[in-house]
């Protein structure tokens, strides 16, 4: 449970650390979108590159990242597994009842894998070199246009922030609880799924009551510190693009040409040899 | 609190009156008590104790002061602001800031300089200012080189000081602690008390302490004993721990040194009323 790295802001002072959180937002907007338009392995290979360049510049140790794919390696292979087993390809390598085992499902199953690892290790690299208050200001900041037509976004980017803030907090209590239970004789990890999520009420109950409470002192604390006391906020972190920033849309944009071109073969004008067709299907 | 004298303390004058309040819990048809006739005086400078066993109304107390609830008879004022002023409700709370018992359920942001920053931010003071502020919270709370960290991995007491500085970066003039110490191992109460102690000396600081440890009274310049919603007895640490009739009314215990001694009072041996340990250790080698 402690494992949830989303909100965990790894300090460091690094390239990708000083970027403004906007310009972080709007990129790592851009990476999930071409990620999801990325049709073949040698246009994956490129957005690998891409993340992989992305951790080393923000210096990133490699044991965060790979907490941080831990953390989704049991719907990866969940999946992976079911589209080997039911895609329908034409190269049929083994079958049995219903189920058939293809060479395109072996290559669809690598790209969905791929894909759902990339999306995380792209995220996580905003939230491991952004703050927290930086990410819900850059959120706000965006969320401008909004404000414009009354959406309070300045309460959503507080309740952003105070959820950031809980997450490891509630996760920390979680532990406890489980913790408390176990030492009565519960048992979380044997028997079925019904017999498991039952388990998990006695944890639940405990959990929610808690969150209330805190939520009662949360409310207090923040009419103590003038929530909401005048519409004139003014701001302590401030935000201003630099010539980093700059670069970072740059080079993100250079590699958006890069993986659409290999994704759509140069625009028809590279033709693959025969032997390689699997890197470029 | 920046215009303050530090020195002087006492004698300056009233900062928070309480004028014959009553206020009670009302929801549909069910009213419980929250306090009832209560006046009293806090002097700029003073450093409060309030004691008072569970359900006394403390809290209730605390929370008539800045504004979370306003009396049903009487007046609270801060500084000549009536309590039910709703035009300058923030300038009051700004004024009288509150910290509670459990400092994680008191954090907003996720590093330190930035949550300390939330309460000015709120009331709109410029940014050069804020980061002043925070510079000067941080240090008089000890606590500097914590500014660009996450308050998650820090002790009790330590989050308890940082929940201090976030109401100092509002510039009160009143602090009030709502069991604040309730919740810490011994060390962090020290570290709590040896905080509140210093800003009550060195920067002039009112302070409100709401407890239930009776040796954290001590120390206290006035304390005020609450029973049933009332306010049974007031005066020095002495005053009121000698009169130990009321303090079994309110059915608190005597700081440990008190107990002894008055015990000893009652054993008959001839030995003075004591409020420290230095005091009743006096006191029985005075004993011949
Ligand atoms: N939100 C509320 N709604 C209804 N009744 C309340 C509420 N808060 C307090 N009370 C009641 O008011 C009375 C005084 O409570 P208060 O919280 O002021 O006591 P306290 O002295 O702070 O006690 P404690 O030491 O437990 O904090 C209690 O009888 C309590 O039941
Ligand atoms: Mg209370």
């Amino acid at each position: 449970m402690r494992d949830i790295t989303l909100g965990q802001y790894y300090p460091a002072d690094s390239f990708t650390h000083k970027l403004d959180p906007r310009v972080k937002l709007v990129l790592v907007i851009a990476f999930i979108v071409m990620v999801f338009l990325v049709k073949n392995l040698i246009a994956y290979a490129a957005v690998i590159l891409c993340v992989v360049l992305g951790t080393l510049i923000s210096r990133i140790p490699i044991s965060k990242v790979l907490k941080s794919i831990k953390t989704i390696i049991f719907l990866v292979l969940f999946t992976a597994v079911l589209n080997l087993l039911f895609y329908k390809g034409d190269t049929v390598l083994w079958s049995w009842w219903r189920i058939s085992v293809s060479l395109e499902g072996i290559l669809f199953s690598i790209k969905m894998a791929l894909r759902l690892i990339l999306l995380v290790m792209g995220t996580t690299l905003l939230t491991y070199t952004t703050t927290p208050t930086g990410l819900t200001d850059g959120m706000e900041s965006l969320m401008y246009p909004l404000k414009l037509i009354k959406v309070p976004t300045h309460d959503i980017a507080v309740i952003m922030s105070i959820a950031l803030r809980f997450i490891p907090i509630l996760s920390e209590e979680v532990d406890k609880i489980m913790m408390a239970q176990k030492a009565r004789g519960a048992s979380f990890d044997t028997g079925g799924i019904v017999k498991r999520a039952k388990a998990l009420l006695p944890v639940l109950i405990p959990l929610f009551v808690s969150a209330f409470r805190r939520a009662d002192e949360l409310a207090l604390a923040l009419d103590a510190r003038c929530y909401n006391a005048t519409p004139n906020r003014t701001r302590y972190q401030i935000m201003k693009p630099t010539y980093r920033d700059l670069i970072a849309v740059a080079g993100t944009a250079a590699f958006i040409v890069l993986v659409v071109a290999l994704n759509m073969n140069f625009w028809g004008a590279y033709v693959p040899s025969e032997s390689l067709w699997w890197l470029f299907s | 609190m920046s215009d303050k004298n530090c020195e002087t303390g006492h004698a300056e004058g009233a900062v928070i009156k309480v004028d014959n309040v009553s206020y009670d819990y009302r929801s549909g048809e069910h009213v419980s008590r929250g306090v009832r006739g209560v006046s009293l005086v806090v002097n700029r400078g003073e450093f409060v104790v309030l004691l008072g066993h569970n359900g006394s109304g403390k809290s209730t107390l605390a929370k008539l002061l800045n504004g979370f609830v306003v009396p049903d008879e009487g007046t609270v004022t801060v500084e000549g602001i009536d309590t039910r002023d709703n035009e300058r409700i923030y300038e009051l709370r700004a004024k009288v800031g509150m910290v509670f018992q459990n400092a994680d359920n008191q954090m907003v942001a996720s590093v330190i300089e930035n949550d300390i920053a939330f309460g000015p931010e709120n009331l709109g003071v410029p940014r050069e200012e804020i980061e002043k502020r925070i510079t000067w919270a941080l240090d008089a709370v000890n606590m500097s080189e914590h500014r660009k960290r996450s308050p998650n991995k820090l002790s009790g007491g330590q989050k308890q000081r940082i929940a201090i500085a976030a109401i100092l970066a509002m510039y009160p003039d009143v602090l009030i602690l709502d069991e604040s110490t309730a919740m810490l191992d011994p060390k962090g109460r020290a570290e709590i008390m040896e905080t509140i102690q210093r800003l009550n000396k060195e920067k002039g600081l009112t302070v409100i302490l709401i407890t239930h440890y009776m040796d954290e009274a001590i120390a206290a310049d006035k304390i005020f004993v609450m029973n049933e919603g009332r306010v049974i007895a007031e005066g020095t640490p002495r005053e009121v721990f000698s009169a130990t009739d009321k303090i079994a009314e309110a059915k608190l215990e005597l700081p440990v040194a008190s107990k002894i001694s008055a015990e000893l009072r009652r054993a008959g041996l001839d030995i003075p009323f004591a409020l420290t340990d230095e005091e009743l250790t006096e006191g029985l080698c005075g004993l011949k």
